[in-house]
């Protein structure tokens, strides 16, 4: 992919991440996209509550269900909420739900992978197949079911969401150190005596990691959307939380009499957030899987 | 090993895969730590239906004969029973499996329709206009709350232009479903000649089915794409080019080379619609098992929760196991590897 470059002078000009950043941009826009609008989501949450004009679950009974405009930008629901105050507050619950979330994931899967990756044998063995088995379960559903069965509480929606992607990490992670692990320098460390442990965090952990950071944002993806979903399923996160899935579940009933600002932009508001979030993960996918990078040229 | 051989012993592997499938439900109901009892009988039971479900459960007993009970109970077609409809869970899916096939059959073919030609065409020229918007498109199939995107569909072709039914079931509430041949009420209703109920079934269907073929056809464009992308930088296609073959023989050579991977791609991905489809039923109050599964999550209705995963995982096995066997069939290569 070559772009019209730019002059030579001009691009001297710029301090060095910038330089950086137009390269990255360059070589992948999926990626410089995606990362925009993740940037503007966490601005939008850290800032949202000295920005929204309204309190974000201030009810008022004689302004319910207003149209987009004047005071109210994106209308008023049916508890006289201002939507648009309520849309910005929700970036904070989004990224609540699915930042620990991840770091669950990543927590539990990435020290699976390494192990199971390493030392091989019936453990390894045994783990993969619990995964396998595990495919079979359609992931929403068992999402659902699991945080029914386990109680519906906020806790138990993060921890349920980073448990169930896992074994996403593990995977990419074991696949790593498989390749990995009988290299010159993995021998020489263990040669040196090293324990174990140190192997696996200090000497294959930062070479193996790549996969699983590009992964990360795609399964932070499926944590807003799963936490959506439930919440729109009214499971969990329960109605005046300004959280998007709860949201467009107040709106379903609106939008067959006509007041479809209730849920249609908490919806648009979680397209872009998942959005950006896809494109940094497929970009991010391209730029460090040479091999994808290859198959795309 | 001759593919026979081979079939049944993939056959054979799924007998472990059942077990586990059966631990996993069988533990659902344990996970949260609260008195499965309470949990399957619901909050109306009688003192009586407790007892019985006590004892049906074996509670008494080591956790590991429990499971062996569970185990033994659906082996003979035994899932429990609903507190919420107070009839066998079994019955429950089994009655509403067409619509949700239904549904399931008609969008992943349109989905299919659409992603295969859109994914081949955009592996013909990497990076062009072409390619980076279908790129985009499937980036955003993957983005869209699949609920979301059935209420604005309800909203735009029913209330604003008017051109649909609004979204409560498969047909008309004052018809009657045509007599039973294939589940479908598109086609049942054909078959019979019966053509009104065949075109309310049909006016029912159109969104739905739309929703499910928009969700499905993201995945499958990425996938075609990129299964295009390997068979067209693959050596024979490059000698075929080599040797001054025309572009439209290459490409025919590179899809038929491209078929078996993208069915099979294809086929596993109807496990993963499972989800998106009952999302789509819930919207829809389309009456199918997916419906029925989310109205359970929702009410704790956990004998109901525990068939319907079980069931979607069946189903799920079924699904691989076809798949594999499709490939074994057509790529020997491919079997005698596994």
């Amino acid at each position: 992919m070559s772009g019209a470059a730019l002059p030579a002078a001009r691009r001297g000009a710029l301090p060095w991440w910038l330089r950086r950043v137009v390269g990255v941009s360059r070589r992948s826009p999926t990626l410089a996209i995606g990362a925009a609008i993740l940037i503007c989501f966490a601005v939008l949450a850290v800032i949202a509550p000295w920005i929204v004009p309204h309190d974000p679950v201030a009810a008022n009974p004689r302004n319910v269900l207003a149209s987009p405009g004047g005071a109210h930008l994106m209308g008023t629901d049916g508890n006289g909420m201002d939507v648009f105050s309520r849309v910005l507050a929700g970036a904070g619950w989004a990224f609540g739900i699915a930042i620990p979330a991840v770091l669950v994931g990543i927590a539990v899967g990435v020290p699976l992978g390494l192990y199971t990756g390493y030392k091989g044998g019936w453990a390894d063995e045994i783990i993969m197949r619990v995964f396998d088995a595990l495919r079979v379960f359609p992931s929403i559903i068992l999402a659902l079911a699991v945080v029914a069965a386990a109680g519906p509480s906020l806790f138990n929606v993060v921890l349920v969401i980073g448990l169930l992607d896992s074994p996403v990490f593990a995977r990419v992670v074991r696949a790593e150190v498989l390749a990995l692990r009988n290299s010159t320098f993995v021998e020489s460390a263990i040669a040196a005596g090293n324990p174990t442990w140190r192997i696996l965090f200090v000497h294959i952990l930062p070479n193996a990691i790549q996969g699983a950071m590009a992964q990360s944002a795609v399964r932070a993806a499926w944590a807003v959307r799963i936490s959506a979903t439930l919440a729109f399923l009214g499971v969990g996160i329960q109605a005046p939380t300004p959280e998007w899935g709860a949201m467009i579940r107040q709106g379903a009933e609106y939008l067959v009499t006509g007041q479809w600002w209730v849920g249609i932009f908490p919806g648009i508001a979680l397209i872009l957030m998942v959005l950006g979030l896809n494109m940094l993960g497929d970009g991010l996918q391209d730029l460090l899987d040479p091999r994808r990078k290859a198959a795309s040229k | 090993m001759p593919v026979g051989l081979l079939i049944a012993r993939r056959v054979l592997l799924v007998v472990p895969l059942l077990a586990a499938i059966l631990l996993f439900t069988f533990l659902l109901v344990r996970i949260g730590g609260q008195d499965p009892v309470g949990l399957l009988a619901g909050p109306t039971a009688t003192q009586a239906e407790i007892e019985m479900i006590r004892s049906q459960l074996a509670l008494d007993q080591p956790i590991w004969v429990q499971f062996g009970v569970y185990f033994g109970r659906v082996l003979q077609g035994d899932l429990g029973s609903s507190w919420l409809s107070n009839r066998p869970v079994l019955t429950d899916l089994l009655e509403r499996a067409p619509a949700t096939f239904e549904l399931m059959f008609w969008g992943v073919l349109i989905g299919a329709g659409i992603g295969i030609p859109l994914g081949l065409r955009a592996a013909f020229r990497p990076d062009g206009p072409f390619d980076q918007t279908t790129r985009f498109l499937s980036l955003l199939g993957f983005s869209i709350p699949t609920y979301w995107l059935g209420l604005v569909m309800l909203f735009v072709f029913f209330f604003l232009l008017e051109w649909t039914p609004p979204g409560m079931g498969r047909l008309s509430l004052f018809l009657e479903p045509p007599p039973f041949v294939t589940g479908s009420y598109l086609i049942d209703g054909l078959l019979a000649a019966q053509w009104e109920v065949a075109s309310s079934a049909l006016s029912q269907l159109v969104l739905p089915v739309l929703c499910v073929a928009i969700i499905s056809a993201a995945p499958i464009i990425k996938q075609t794409r990129a299964i295009a992308l390997e068979v067209l930088s693959s050596d024979y296609i490059r000698y075929a080019r080599a040797q001054g073959l025309p572009q439209g023989e290459v490409r025919r050579m590179a899809l038929r080379n491209s078929a078996t991977p993208v069915v099979t791609f294809v086929g596993t991905e109807i496990t993963g619609l499972v989800g998106t489809t009952a999302l789509i039923e819930y919207v829809f109050a389309w009456g199918g098992m997916g419906q029925y599964g989310l109205s359970a999550i929702i009410q704790n209705d956990f004998a109901a929760i525990q068939g319907y995963v079980l069931v979607l995982a069946l189903f799920s096995v079924l699904v691989f196991l076809a798949v594999d066997i499709f490939v074994m069939l057509t790529e020997p290569r491919a079997g005698a590897r596994a």
